[in-house]
């Protein structure tokens, strides 16, 4: 499937990502209202984006108690119905990524659909050529399990 | 082979699916004690608060069942016979399995007052209870919640939320203690007390009268009587075990399961609120009666039924929930233990309002709670994992913003983020 990868060693922490999906999703551009939040660390050099990266096996969607996380068939992104969403955060405490976030004027969670086309509006407003939309390779047994993976990196070190 | 799964919510259909990933063929019987589309009782409160429709209950629909193949069955188990391999039927059949799954769940329980029997005094736990609550939650209406856990909480805040008048009476001296620590608890208490809901702690409730017009008088003791007009009882649930009374079933609380969802007898596996399996923290037997722990439980139980060898990592105790204007959240061991570091932030620290508590474990991460806003949940939600693995962090807490993302974007998951780490 197509994912909107990122390259934190490109981002120049513009924030037009958020803008184009604010004002896509909520007619916006506020850094609140965006499903891809750039997250700006001076201290430690590093401006890392961050949106949903639609895991193969998605914890938020097996664990929502409501039913209203799915996957889209045909574009493989794991979305949300806000018909069906109580409201009731489990999908936020699920993600390992922090990538759910809460619409405060609808009461439901939210997240990045890929905007149901084939060009995602932060990749289309992306200057610096850090969001890409792209296809990437289908899992191996090793890739699926997602904390598993954040751990890995961990235990290999690196600068803290 | 027949595969017999008894249990139509959580657990029971995250096994069922697990199971039919991995086996297409086996007949499989899935037995269902309150009947229907599977619903989940989670939404039971914001169906009272008017945030979910009676249609929203049901996370499952009439074609699930033929597209999982199963033999759908409406009846009550009565006993299991372990050593034939036959479960008997309250309707009086008998069905002969190869491999069991008990995912019974949990009953609400109510506390031995006298009056708490009569009409207009309800649980809240089955579709039934909710149907029956509606036509009370009307603006003006007086209601005593009993208990002050998530469960009462969230129906109490529905209550008050639709404009009722609402008493919650708590026989010990704070609320909550299976979600929040002490400060948690008592920045919920004020809010709800701010927000019109009458909190008593400490107030023993001796007995109930039903009067003649239908309401009733509530009698506490040290205090004057006070009348409502119907009563929400919330003191906690119990495991369904009574259908393996007479096996070799071992059971405590629950029944007793190892990391594969095996109980003591070979072929007979059990998962969700009935089950008292192990906690990723190492115990060995204890109940969590959540929604993710059954699906979790469900998963490994699915696999094992289909001959994997899939152990469980154990359970993980996680909460959230917006109520009376606070979102509440924890995960793990939020109460500190003699010797355990704790670091207590400002929410400002994540972009959020509020109060945040992490405890440490020789520098371990074990635990979190947060009351405040709702853009300080996610935080906890990126400290699962290292709760999990039990991650030394030996970062100051005021970088862990900044030390998570950098984890997750040196973890590349599913290789999108794409050069932090080999630069």
């Amino acid at each position: 499937m197509f994912i909107v990868t990122m390259d934190p060693t490109k981002c120049v922490g513009c924030r037009n990502c958020e803008y184009a999906c604010s004002y896509n999703r909520a007619g916006t551009c506020s850094s609140e209202e965006s499903n891809i939040q750039v997250n700006f660390y001076p201290d430690e050099n590093a401006c890392i984006p961050m949106t949903c990266m639609h895991c193969e096996e998605a914890y938020c969607l097996s664990v929502c108690p409501a039913g209203a996380i799915s996957r889209n068939e045909e574009t493989g992104a794991v979305i949300i119905n806000e018909n069906l969403c109580v409201g009731c955060k489990m999908c936020m405490l699920a993600c390992p990524y922090g990538n759910i976030h809460f619409d405060s004027a609808k009461q439901v969670s939210r997240k990045c659909n890929l905007c149901d086309t084939d060009e995602p509006n932060c990749v289309k407003h992306c200057i610096a050529g850090a969001l890409n939309f792209e296809e990437v390779e289908e899992y191996d047994g090793n890739r699926k399990d997602c904390d598993g993976i954040i751990m890995r990196a961990l235990k290999e070190g690196g600068d803290k | 082979m027949h595969v017999v799964i008894i249990g139509n919510s959580a657990a029971g259909l995250s096994a069922l699916e697990s199971f039919r990933k991995e086996n297409k063929d086996a007949k499989v019987t899935l037995i269902s004690k309150e009947g229907g589309i599977a619903y989940s009782r989670v939404l039971l409160p914001y169906y009272l608060r008017g945030k979910a429709d009676h249609d929203n209950f049901f996370i499952r629909d009439k074609k699930y069942y033929e597209d999982m193949d199963v033999d759908y069955i409406e009846d009550t188990v009565e006993c299991v016979d372990d050593k034939k391999k036959v479960i008997s039927l309250e309707k009086g059949d008998k069905i002969s399995y190869d491999k069991l799954l008990i995912a019974t769940g949990s009953r609400a329980v109510s506390p031995p007052i006298p009056g708490l029997d009569a009409e207009g005094v309800y649980n809240m736990w089955t579709l039934k209870d909710a149907e029956n609550l509606e036509k009370y939650f009307i603006k003006g209406k007086r209601v005593m919640v009993l208990g002050s856990g998530f469960v009462s909480l969230q129906a109490a805040w529905a209550a008050r939320f639709k404009g009722l008048e609402v008493t919650i009476v708590e026989l010990v001296s704070r609320i909550m203690p299976n979600v929040l620590d002490d400060k948690g608890a008592e920045l919920l208490s004020d809010s709800i007390r701010e927000l019109g809901a009458d909190l008593r702690v400490n107030t023993m409730t001796e007995k109930i009268e039903k009067l003649e017009d239908g309401s009733f008088r509530v009698y506490t003791k040290d205090n004057e009587p006070f009348e409502v007009d119907f009563i929400v009882v919330g003191t906690g649930v119990r495991a369904n075990i009574a259908l393996v009374d007479g096996t070799d079933i071992k059971t405590d609380r629950g029944i007793l399961v190892d990391e594969f969802m095996e109980t003591s007898v070979k072929d007979i596996f059990s998962a969700g609120d009935v089950a008292q399996g192990p906690t990723t923290f190492g115990d060995k037997h204890i109940i969590h009666a959540l929604w993710p722990t059954a699906i979790e439980m469900g998963k490994v139980a699915g696999n094992n039924l289909a001959g994997k060898n899939f152990p469980y990592e154990g359970s993980l105790n996680m909460n959230t929930t917006q109520m009376f204007e606070l979102t509440v959240s924890s995960m793990g061991r939020f109460n500190e233990g003699e010797g355990d570091r704790v670091e207590v932030l400002d929410g400002s620290v994540f972009g959020g309002k509020g109060y945040i508590k992490l405890v440490f474990e020789n520098d371990k991460v074990i635990g979190a709670t947060a009351v405040g806003s709702t853009n300080i949940v996610p935080l906890l939600g990126k400290l699962r994992p290292l709760i999990r693995k039990k991650t030394v962090i030996d970062v100051p807490v005021e970088k862990l913003g900044a030390y998570l993302h950098l984890q997750i974007a040196k973890s590349n998951p599913r290789n999108i983020m794409k050069s932090i780490k080999s630069s």
